[in-house]
Parts: structure tokens; sequence; C-alpha cells
């Protein structure tokens, strides 16, 4: 039964397959494993792909496969291992957050090295293409897997290729190549609970950060130069969801702001058939963002979250209604990551506000809570909740989560978003 | 005729021997008129007799360990009497007193009317349930229920009545009468003063924004239950009050100081105050509604705090 399936699958791919092999063939020598070991004990702790790229030694990995060593440069170190066996010392040069990409340099000359592939720099590959990824498994030797190029990700903030095949730990960062062995794109990531539906982070940004540390465009100082590329990243992403507005939706007899941005995914929840029967009809709607940024292994951050909670009545009175209300409205700011080591304590102010004059701006009850990043100067987690409180017996919740936010662009933001929340009675 | 009075530890009379004869010897021996079973007393240790002008005078006729005030130090060897301070041999309190030593006058017994008090206990029992229940019907968002009543009121009831119970038990070992009805009356008012605190920081945290009331709410329980303590120790006797209070104050203020060291090393652990912001029907508002300008102005000044949060926090050694 196996063998039939096997014999099929070669005849029908076997074009395919013949340039599998010849690039297999090619890449072994310009493929790298990378591993991030314990300095002091000297084993691994993680472990990804890289490729060469230049005849110097220079090779390109993801961010995410190195950030504990740019990161913590006393406690880890790097390592590379070639296909012939052959390992030694990897120094990263440069890193490209946003675009998880990372730079580094290892003390081998004149191998073969892949180059960039034209019509992939340029964005026009088309869609269908088949694509190659390469790397090492689950440490389980360097593999081929065949793909297809789907073009860019709807939804993602960040520039990201669909690509149809099956993407493992331990490949992040190594290349995806079309059919004449030039790299398309780099190995990133794959989605939890899709099958064989992977990212691939487009040529285009490894050949730019390649070009940025020939000309010395990046700072020696690694920390520094994740904070500020995370500030700058966050300081965009803000003025992008800024200018990209709210539209107004419509929700009982208030209006919420929902953002227009293209790159966030919303849902409604209702708990209208909810087993026992609710005793309040509860109608949300969540619109989170695809802007989920890698900074360390204990730390993702860039998110953005808006929702309204619609609350009526059915049989509860006014104080068991508002009693629901506290429930839904706690202001919980969403960490990224472990507290103490990222985070300031969560500071916070409450009060009565009208955004404007009734009977449009119903009064509010506003929450606002916020927390600094200790190490990225300038940048807060801030999270914004309002209540109507025009009726006793219906209400709306709103509210909006921010990471990563300069704290002025989260007032302005925040000011147009409570200016949005507006009843009609 | 003279009395010779054998005190407690608390200076209670423990027993009382009268004497007909001018003189009265006191020890351990059977050869006195007064014999006291203190191994550390001698077996001829005091006489008492009344002396040229009168007075009545105890004379140690050659003890070991010496005859004292109480409280006193010093060995004496002739004390003169009043009547109202004890003397100590070994480990024994003695109070001599003559048939015309005065006593207090009688004291008026207050009229019987037990019908006040337990009329008065029904009713704030009755209240502290229907406030309670009150409470819980309130709080209640989900499918209604008997038991999210019932085991609360329960435990609460139970909690009454057994904190009241321990107290007239320790009133009845150390003063003698339980005094339970007066115990339930001071820990019913308890329960009534922390009710009605809670309320009040409530509606202070929501009608007048100003939560500080409900984040200081441990200061008023710690106080009003070191109040409801008091009150109780001074139904097991009046005596010595300052010191009750002074104890009550120590353990009030150590409380207080554990729980404000354990709530800041929390809040820099976590990073969260434990405030639960609650809300109340908008027609309880008291303060009016701000407009949106000084709101936001308040959130400004909100970051200054923050950032001084960012320059103290100095990055974590490991990161380094």
């Amino acid at each position: 039964m196996i063998a039939v399936i096997d014999g099929g699958t070669a005849l029908a791919a076997q074009g395919a397959s013949s340039t599998a092999e010849t690039i297999y063939a090619a890449a072994p020598q310009r493929l790298l494993q990378i591993r991030t070991l314990v300095a002091d004990a000297g084993r691994q702790t993680s472990i990804g792909s890289g490729f060469l790229v230049a005849p110097d030694g220079l090779a390109i990995t993801n961010y995410h496969v190195v950030s504990q060593v740019a990161l913590e440069p006393k406690t880890y170190r790097l390592e590379y291992v070639a296909a012939d066996g052959s390992h030694g010392d990897v120094q990263v040069l440069g890193v490209d957050v946003p675009n998880d990409l990372a730079i580094v340099r290892l003390e081998k000359r004149d191998a073969p090295f892949f180059t960039f592939d034209k019509a992939a720099i340029r964005g026009d590959l088309p869609k269908g293409e088949r694509l190659y990824s390469m790397g090492n498994p689950l440490d389980l030797g360097f593999t081929i897997i065949e793909g297809t190029y789907n073009g860019r990700v709807e939804h993602s903030y960040n520039e990201r290729i669909h690509f149809s095949g099956a993407l493992n730990p331990g490949m992040s960062g190594g290349p995806a190549v079309t059919a004449e062995g030039q790299v398309a794109g780099v190995n990133v990531a794959t989605r939890r609970g899709g099958q064989l539906v992977s990212f691939l982070v487009p040529a285009r940004f490894a050949e730019l950060l390649l070009q940025r540390v020939r000309d010395g465009g990046t700072r020696s100082d690694l920390r520094a130069e994740i904070a500020g590329q995370i500030a700058e990243w966050g300081s965009m992403l803000y003025k992008s969801f800024g200018e990209q507005g709210f539209r107004s939706i419509a929700l009982g007899p208030y209006r919420a702001p929902e953002t227009a941005a293209p790159w966030f995914n919303c849902w409604a929840q209702t708990n209208a058939g909810a087993t026992p029967r609710p005793r309040a009809s509860i109608n949300s709607t969540n619109c989170s963002s695809d802007t989920a940024l890698f900074v360390a292994t204990d730390l993702n951050t860039g998110a953005i979250q808006v929702s309204h909670q619609y609350v009526k009545t059915i049989d509860l009175n006014q104080f068991q209604f508002a009693t629901l209300l506290s429930q839904l409205s706690q202001a919980r700011l969403v960490g990224g990551g472990p507290f103490r080591k990222w985070y300031t304590p969560e500071r916070c102010h409450e009060d009565f506000v009208s955004a404007a004059a009734a009977p449009d701006h119903p009064p509010l009850r506003a929450i606002w809570c916020a927390q600094a990043y200790r190490e990225f100067e300038g940048l807060y987690d801030v999270v914004l909740i309002a209540v109507t409180q025009d009726d006793g017996n219906e209400a709306m919740v709103s509210r909006l989560n921010l990471q990563a936010v300069g704290y002025d662009q989260a007032m302005a933001l925040g000011k147009r978003f409570l200016e949005a929340v507006q009843v009609s009675k | 005729m003279i009395w010779v009075e054998v005190l407690s530890r608390h200076r209670d009379v423990e027993a009382r021997f009268r004497v007909a004869g001018p003189e009265v010897f006191i020890g351990r021996g059977y050869d006195n008129d007064v014999i006291v079973d203190d191994p550390y007393v001698g077996a001829q240790h005091l006489r008492i007799f009344r002396d040229e002008s009168g007075r009545v005078v105890a004379e140690d006729i050659g003890s070991a360990n010496g005859t004292f005030l109480d409280g006193g130090k010093d060995r004496l060897r002739r004390i003169v009497i009043d009547g109202t301070k004890p003397i100590r041999i070994g480990q024994t309190l003695l109070r001599i007193r003559e048939p015309g030593h005065a006593v207090e006058r009688e004291r008026m017994a207050r009229p019987e009317r037990p019908i006040l008090p337990v009329a008065l206990a029904l009713a704030l029992g009755a209240m502290v349930i229907a406030v309670s229940a009150l409470r819980i019907w309130l709080a209640q968002t989900g499918e209604p229920r008997v038991s999210a009543y019932l085991t609360p009121l329960l435990t609460a009831i139970g909690s009454v009545v057994l904190w009241a119970g321990l107290w007239a038990l320790l009133s009845r070992i150390f003063s003698g009468r339980s005094r339970f009805l007066r115990n339930l009356l001071i820990a019913l008012a308890g329960i009534i003063a922390l009710l009605l605190y809670d309320e009040f920081g409530r509606f202070a945290a929501f009608a007048l924004t100003w939560p500080t009331a409900g984040t200081y709410q441990y200061v008023a329980v710690w106080s009003i239950l070191a109040a409801i303590c008091f009150l109780h120790l001074r139904e097991i006797g009046p005596a010595r009050l300052w010191l009750k209070g002074a104890i009550v104050t120590t353990v009030l203020a150590t409380a207080i100081a554990a729980q404000t060291l354990q709530r800041s090393e929390a809040f820099s652990d976590f990073g969260r105050q434990t405030t639960t912001r609650l809300l109340m029907p908008p027609a309880f508002r008291v303060v009016p509604v701000r407009d949106q300008g000084a709101f936001f102005g308040e959130i400004a000044r909100l970051k200054t705090r923050i950032d001084s949060d960012r320059s103290e926090a100095r990055p974590d050694p490991t990161n380094q």
C-alpha cells in the first residue's frame, strides 16, 4: 500500500523532484546549523538554521535564532555547524527585529554562497511558483522541503510571504530558494493549528540588512540597537494605526470605534444561546492585530486590541447589572512577558469623563492603566477602558489595548477612542 | 479579734481565719493559730500583735526566707498593718484585718431587665443577616441559587457565635462570669462596623472617585477588630485597662505593618494593585463628570510617575 502511494507520488512529481535533487546537491555547503550555547556549560539551548550569502563568511539567519546572544552576550554564545561537520564561533553583526532577521559572521572563507532571486527582490514572483525551503528540522539533519509561493500574507502588518510547506522548529533562518537555487525568502514561522501554512520573510529585507551591515549602518551595542528598532517600529505602527483611523460600528443604541486598519482580525461573540440562560445579554466584537513582534524568548510585544461589549440586562436589577459590568471592565494589562524582567509596575487613573457634550456622548467611567518597559526608553503598554454611564440597564464596555506604544501617541489615540464612543437615544 | 486572710495570686481571698486572741502566730507548724502549707514558710514564721500605741504589727519571728510587703523586695522584720496591703511570706500572700476595717458601700443591684439586651442582640443579628443576604443578592449575576446565600450566611452565623463563645469562655475562666450576651453584642456591633466601612469604601471609590478608602480598607478592618478585642477584654474585667489597651494597640500596629509590608512586596512582585474596581448604578455618581481635557491632564501626570518607576527599576542583573 505504502509502496503504491510512494510510486505514484514519485511519478507525478518527477520533474520537480529532480530539481530538488539538483538544488539539494548544491546546497549543503552553503547551509548552516546555528546553535545557541550556554557560555559556561557549552551545551546548546536552542538551534536554528542559516545560510551563507557572501564569500567573506557573512550569513543570514532569523533574529529569534540569535536573540539570546544578542540580548545577553555574557550568558550565551553562538556556534555554527556545517554539513561537512566543521564548526566554529559565530558573531552577530546586525539585526532587523521587525523582520526577524540577523546577519552573522563566521570564520569560513571562500565557501560557496547563495545569491538572491531578482524577481523575488522586486516582489513579482508569480503565485504558485515552486519554492524549496531548507534547514535542519528538529536537529534531524539537513532537509529540503518543496512548497508553493502564495504571495504576501494579507492582514499582516509586517510583510511576510505565505509559503505552503511544512516548516518545522529548527528550520528557522534557513533559505527558501527558487528552482534556480536563488533565495526568495527566509524561513520564519508556522501557524499553529494550520497545516502546511508557513511564513517566509521576503528576500528584499535580507538584502537590505546585508547592505546596511556592509555600510556600517548598525550600532555595535546590539541591545541599544534592538531597543531603537522596537521604538522606531512601534512609532511607525501606531502612526499607521492612527492614520488608518476608526470607523464607527453600531452596538445597540451605541456607536463604537472599530479600527479601519487591514491588519486586524475581528470576531464577534454573543452569549445569546448560552446555558444556563444568561441574565444579561452580552454581544461583543474583538479586533486583535496581527502585529506581534518577537523580542526575546520571553517577550512578545506590539499587539493591539480593540474590543467592545454591549451589555443589556434581561432580569438583573441595576446593582446586579453594575456588578456584572465591574467583572467585564477590570483593567488588566496583557503583558507580553514576565513582569519583573521587562516591565515597571502598573499605574492607573480612573474618573468620570465626558468626551463632548451630551446627548451624543454619554458620560463614561474611564480607566487608564499604563506600565513602561524597563529597558526600552519611551515605550509603554497601555489599556484604556470606558464604560458608558447613561443608563442603569444597558451599557457598552470599550477596551483599547496598546503594546509598545509611545505615551503621547497612546494619549492621542485614547482621546479619539473616547470621542468615538457615542449614543443615540 | 483579728482576721487573717490567705490570698490567691489574683488577690482573691482563698481562706479566711478568725482568731480571737490578742496575738496570732502564723507558720507551717501545728503550734500556730493559722497554719500555712507552703514549703517556703517557716515552722514559726509570723507573729501578729498590738504594740504599745495600739497599732497592729506583724513581726518575723525567725524565718529563713523572710517577710515582705506585696511587691516589695526588702526583707522586713516588723510591718505595721494597714489592712489593705498584703504581706508575703514564702509564696503565700496574707492580709490581716481588724473587725473595724471599713468596707465599701453596698452596691446597688442593676434592675434586672434581660429583655432589652436579648432584643438588641436579636435585632443586630437580624440586621447583620439581612445586610449580608442583600449584598449577596446584589452581587449575584449568575443563576440564582439558594446555596449562594445559605453557605456564607451559615458560616457567618457560626463564626460570630463561636467568636462570642470563645470570649465568654475566657471571661468565665478569668472573671468567673461568662457574659455571653454582652460578648455577642460586641461581636455583632463589630460586624456592622465592618459592613458599614466596606459599603463606605465601595461608595467612595465609585461615586466620589476616591479609591483610597478601599485601598486602605485593611487598616480599617484591623482597627475595628482591635477595638472589638479591647471591648471583649474589658468585659473580662475592668482591671489594668491601660495594659489591655497597650497590648491590643501593639498587636494592631504589628498586624497593619505586616500587611502593609506584604502588600508592598506583592506589588513589587506582580506590579499590580490588588484593588478591584467596582461599579455601581450610574445614579449613584456624586462627583461631576470631568471633561476630556482634565482627564487626559491627569493621565499625562501619570507618565511622570511611570517614568520615575522606570528610572528606579534598574534592569535585572541577569540581563546584563
